[in-house]
């Protein structure tokens, strides 16, 4: 399978970024493409009839992907800016996340790990304009992630580990269970 | 009663920033509402410095009485554009902390951004917003193309509505005003003490009526770079807002004059320099602003102190020759004021070391008689 992982902020330093390309290395059921978002402007509805660049270069991505894994900081108990700005592009031209699987995580330095931001990640994404199939329940969320990885990038505590991935599993049998339905739809 | 309106959009073309220029103008009884766009702000990143279109963004909400939020909702959520500046306003900057909120929002459809109001309350109960939004009211008009005739609002109901919710707003202002300290700082705190000086002892209301009486203002940089004072003098060059007490020095300059400041209170802070003079242009008169370091008895850094005010008249009586004769004019204005003018000038003349020396001059010469 093949998914995009997309880095929620536009921050230098991010554990979120962390925490996905812990899942690329980590995970070889899927091949897991981690997306930076800072190329992305900010969203604005008076752009001139096309979107930019690297939004339709992002939608296509999404668009082959059999599903899309979001890392998700909290800014102000809600998503960064940088990345509502992203999904207001990919809901207003574009749709690349109609229908699409998305698994949501989050790390943070406090102990609610983007709880509540990840909270409106869930509602904004199941807007009609987005429309996305989220992924219920398994919520990660890694809390003082800034003790939560050795020098190597990967999580240190093991208990973590079998939760990241019983809630990978999970998305996998999720992503298959949506496509098995599509094509019986079809 | 000064309140900032955000137009919570970037978009060319808004209804919320309609009915933000509607309520300016039916409201103009009750308050100034200054309706600020957030199109000419840079995305929020962490590793963006702030630039001068934030510093002003920031300045504008601190100094206003209270804010009003107008939202449209952007996939059930407030637009990203309207995040990234309160994400401004909250990085590193407490111009939200207990600032009277009101939020209102209109849509096309008839939900009217209900859901994007939701999550700007939450937002802005953050900790690191903590805005005191009114609770209890909403503004929720939907089918904002029927209810818009001309920019007005017609429909009664709304109006009444809006009324209603705009006079809690400000209600709700003065009472959060009236439990604020910072509007009583007419009066020094123990008006009837004393401060005993070796040369003398002074109430601390004559401390600060003298602050109010001298012709310069002063502002003090305490020693962790907190603005923390400023005297209380009427017609002041910079004006200054007890909103702004407790700032620090990056966020109470422009990030243009920044650099600048810091390279004195640097030069202060190791002892390079003990002043420094700036002459300027400011309303239309000729002004001199100067900075010392303030030093304890011991030597060590207090703070900065921003010395500033006219000079208009000192200029004057310099062009209308008032000491041209200097040579015989030494003995002449010995038992007057003059001695002290002339200490007063001497660190202007030579702007390296020893103002401390200079300024001590000041006084021992009007103590000698």
């Amino acid at each position: 399978m093949k998914f995009v992982a997309i880095v929620g902020t536009n921050a230098k330093r991010s554990y979120n970024r962390m925490l996905l390309h812990y899942m690329q290395n980590h995970f070889d059921q899927a091949t897991i493409t981690v997306v930076d978002i800072q190329g992305i402007p900010m969203f604005n509805e008076n752009h001139p009839e096309t979107d930019p660049e690297a939004v339709v270069e992002l939608a296509a991505a999404i668009a082959e992907a059999d599903g899309v894994i979001i890392g998700c900081p909290e800014y102000n108990h809600s998503v960064p800016s940088p990345l509502k700005s992203v999904i207001e592009w990919l809901s207003y031209r574009l749709h690349p996340f109609a229908d699409k699987p998305v698994m949501i995580v989050g790390a943070s330095t406090y102990p609610q790990g983007s709880s509540r931001a990840q909270l409106h990640l869930r509602q904004i994404l199941d807007s009609p304009g987005a429309n996305a199939q989220v992924f219920p329940g398994n919520e990660f969320l890694l809390g003082q992630a800034n003790r939560a990885f050795d020098d190597e990038g990967n999580l240190k505590d093991s208990g973590t580990i079998d939760f990241l991935t019983q809630c990978f599993d999970g998305f996998l049998d999720f992503v298959a269970m949506h496509q098995q339905f599509k094509k019986g739809d079809a | 009663m000064l309140l900032t309106a955000i137009v919570g959009t970037n978009a060319d073309f808004s209804y919320n920033r309609l009915l933000l220029q509607y309520m300016q103008k039916h409201f103009k009884g009750l308050a100034n509402i200054r309706i600020v766009e957030i199109d000419t702000l840079p995305p929020f990143s962490e590793d963006t410095p702030a630039d001068m279109a934030v510093w002003r963004f920031k300045k504008a909400i601190q100094l206003s009485d209270g804010v009003i939020f107008s939202t449209p909702e952007y996939d059930h959520s407030i637009p990203a554009a309207l995040k990234s500046a309160i994400e401004w306003l909250s990085y590193k900057s407490e111009v939200l902390k207990h600032k009277p909120a009101m939020i209102v929002g209109t849509s096309y459809g008839p939900q009217a951004s209900s859901r994007a109001q939701e999550h700007l309350r939450q937002i802005l109960a953050s900790p690191d917003c903590d805005a005191y939004t009114l609770s209890g009211n909403e503004m929720l008009i939907g089918n904002a193309a029927k209810v818009f005739v001309d920019g007005n609002v017609t429909d009664r109901r709304i109006q009444a509505e809006l009324e209603e919710y705009f006079v809690n707003f400000v209600k709700f202002i003065d009472q959060t005003a009236e439990g604020d300290d910072a509007m009583s700082m007419h009066q020094p705190y123990l008006d009837d003490a004393y401060i005993n000086f070796p040369t003398g002892r002074l109430s601390f209301r004559e401390v600060q009526q003298i602050f109010s009486t001298i012709p310069f203002e002063i502002d003090l940089i305490d020693h962790n770079d907190k603005f923390s004072w400023f005297s209380n003098k009427p017609n002041r060059e910079h004006v200054r807002s007890v909103r702004e007490i407790g700032e620090g020095v990056e966020e109470c300059h422009p990030p243009k004059a920044l650099p600048i400041v810091m390279k004195i209170i640097n030069s202060f802070k190791d002892g390079s320099q003990d002043s420094v003079s700036r002459p300027l242009m400011m309303h239309g008169h000729r002004v001199l602003i100067q900075y010392y370091a303030l030093r304890d008895v011991d030597g060590s850094y207090l703070g900065t102190i921003e010395f500033t005010g006219s000079v208009e008249h000192i200029l004057n009586f310099y062009e209308q020759g008032a000491w041209s004769d200097a040579a015989t004019g030494a003995s002449q204005t010995d038992g007057t004021t003059g001695a002290s003018e002339h200490a007063e000038t001497a660190p202007d003349e030579t702007p390296e070391p020893k103002p401390k020396a200079d300024s001590s001059d000041g006084t021992s010469g009007a103590s000698e008689h």
